[in-house]
């Protein structure tokens, strides 16, 4: 399929959403659009590794905790966070590359049970290290200016986020068309019939794995940046990781748009869960995602973007027949 | 002199905590070994048991005699799940029943917390709250009724597995599920049966864990992120394995805690697991 139809909806997307972010002076919608894209950004990232190439992530949150903690030591030293994004993704693509080199080759849960394990044991080196906040994490101190990545009102922000989210979102369309693409795809089908074909699955896996954690370190900083305060449970906890991945099923593993449909269904209803029911505190937002996943799994595994790729398929199918 | 009982303390304790590690593995190792599916929820199937076990307790009934009424009640509640939820996963594909166990461990923390809130629970009226001196070594009566009751419970369900009619079924689907059907096996059946067994497993751990933990809606976490790590050590679906496993874990985490720190009491027990998953991935018992 061409890219045309994929490039046009993405710049629709950036244009309205760039419209919005500048016209609107409405802080707690240009609030949920933020989050929006970053959690869309953050779910393709996921896609890559365990949609693309199939091996299910349940420690993701590392990498994007790698940007926030570089944006915030960056900060604090009084060096312009800028330099945590080559830094952040330098560190994220390196600890990706350290971890998945033994990890990538394992398959199924038992893969997924050690990226819950390398986030564990992630998550305490931090607590236990003074120099990156222990526990307690940082709080950043408050600049101003681009060069600070630091702004008075959301709208920068949000062309930020968006950004950041066209930038990945062209990546995957590239990667759909290219040799490591095929690739992820036809061993995430079948692992020994590509292998007999010579495609080594280490190499693609670690490229991929390593790309993603660039992304997922990009969305941190910005992340940082935004909310000026960086500590494990926010950036590095097994919650978080759980979010990101929940955000990949619930649209779509392996599709292109899923991570922004999961995103949406994800921020809306964390707003109207705490508009409705008072505050998240209370379990409720936990219960609709849980059940929505439970439903999804059971009845639409594909998740909504494939399930709705299955109905097209089928239609066409079914014209072509008649 | 000091340190050696120091030592001999802590070996005790570890040894009475992995056998509860290895009843709450005992029943994910079950369900593993019949249909291939890791519960992710399992965690949360024991802290449903501990707030049904605290429920009873309110209710006046005290742990002993409520054991049974959870392990009955976590049967059940297996068998209702594996009919309505786990049967649909199992017909997708591979990945569907990761993210359906993993949505039910968000979807009972959840309802958890709405209903219960995140406080922190203890049973009423906890039997069992001394402590036993063995020579030098004093151990509380509470871990050792623990460790005793898993130990016992885990020995009833390998026996179960290993000398019922309905045990060697579930070994013959586990071993080859369409030889077992041609062999007029009902598998759904089987599997359902080994959900509702793999479920009072945890069922009767969480009524025994109320003797000296208090329950809260994420309780289940370190329980389950342990069982998985007991359950790849021992070799995934082995129930010898998974036995001796939950006793070295239950050691490392013990030793790790009191010698590294509480906090890094965890970090063996992971490294444990990667390391094993890498060098051995069929584990110490595993078949293949």
């Amino acid at each position: 399929m061409s890219a045309r139809p994929h490039l046009i909806a993405l710049a629709t997307i950036v244009a309205l959403g760039l419209l919005y972010a500048f016209g609107s002076k409405n802080a707690v919608a240009l609030d949920l659009v933020f989050t929006l894209f970053l959690y869309a950004t953050l779910g393709q990232s996921w896609n890559w590794i365990s949609g693309y190439a199939g091996n299910i992530s349940f420690g993701h949150a590392i990498f994007f905790g790698c940007g926030a903690y570089a944006a915030a030591l960056c900060t604090n030293a009084g060096l312009s966070p800028w330099l945590a994004v080559p830094g952040g993704a330098l560190v994220a693509a390196g600890l990706a590359l350290v971890t998945g080199f033994p990890t990538l080759a394992l398959r199924g849960h038992y893969f997924s049970i050690a990226t819950i394990a390398v986030g564990a044991l992630v998550d305490t080196y931090v607590r236990t290290q003074g120099w990156l906040g222990s526990a307690n994490g940082f709080e950043l101190p408050i600049k101003n200016g681009f060069a600070w990545l630091q702004f008075s009102n959301k709208g920068p922000y949000v062309a930020l986020a968006l950004a950041l989210f066209a930038l990945v979102q062209l990546a995957t369309i590239a990667l759909e068309r290219s040799r490591l693409g095929y690739y992820l795809r036809a061993l995430r089908a079948n692992h020994a019939a590509a292998a007999s074909v010579g495609i080594d699955e280490r190499r693609s896996k670690l490229l991929a794995f390593a790309a993603c954690a660039t992304f997922a370190a990009l969305a941190g900083v910005l992340y940082a940046q935004y909310t000026l305060f960086v500590d494990p449970p926010s950036t590095l906890a097994l919650s978080i990781s759980i979010d990101i991945a929940l955000i990949g099923v619930v649209g779509g593993i392996g599709t292109l748009w899923g991570p922004l449909a999961g995103a949406s269904v994800y921020v809306l209803l964390a707003k109207a869960v705490a508009l409705r029911l008072g505050g998240s505190g209370r379990g409720y937002d936990l219960v609709i995602y849980g059940a929505i996943i439970c439903l999804i799994a059971a009845w639409r595994p594909h998740g909504i973007v494939g399930s709705i790729i299955d109905a097209l398929r089928r239609r066409r199918g079914a014209l072509e027949a008649a | 002199m000091e340190t050696l009982t120091t030592f001999a303390q802590l070996v005790a304790g570890g040894l009475l905590t992995g056998l509860v590690f290895a009843l709450v593995a005992l029943g994910l190792t079950l369900v593993y070994g019949v249909m291939d599916v890791v519960n992710f929820a399992h965690g949360e199937f024991l802290m449903l048991a501990m707030y049904a076990a605290l429920g009873l307790g309110l209710l006046g009934i005290d742990l002993f005699a409520g054991l049974p009424l959870v392990a009955a009640a976590l049967f059940l509640f297996g068998i209702v799940v594996y009919r309505v939820f786990v049967r649909r996963l199992l017909a997708g594909p591979p990945e569907a029943t990761v993210f359906g166990t993993f949505g039910l461990l968000v979807l009972l923390q959840g309802t958890a917390q709405a209903l219960f809130s995140s406080d922190y629970f203890s049973a009423p009226n906890r039997p069992l709250q001394g402590t036993v001196h063995l020579g030098p070594i004093a151990l509380e009566q509470s871990a050792l009724a623990e460790g005793f009751g898993a130990l016992v419970l885990t020995g009833l369900v390998y026996a179960f597995v290993e000398y019922t009619e309905s045990g060697r079924a579930m070994r013959a689907v586990a071993e080859d599920r369409i030889a077992a059907t041609l062999m007029g096996i009902n598998v759904q059946r089987i599997n359902a049966l080994a959900f509702g067994i793999g479920s009072a497993c945890v069922g009767a751990a969480g009524a025994l864990l109320m003797l000296s933990y208090p329950v809260y809606p994420t309780v289940g976490a370190q329980f389950a992120l342990t069982a998985f790590v007991v359950v790849a050590l021992g070799g995934f679906g082995s129930i010898e394995g998974a036995l001796i496993a939950a006793l070295l874990v239950g050691l490392l985490e013990v030793l790790g805690g009191f010698y590294l720190s509480p906090e890094l009491k965890m970090v063996p027990v992971y490294l444990a697991y990667l390391a094993v998953v890498l060098l051995r991935p069929q584990g110490l018992l595993g078949r293949r």
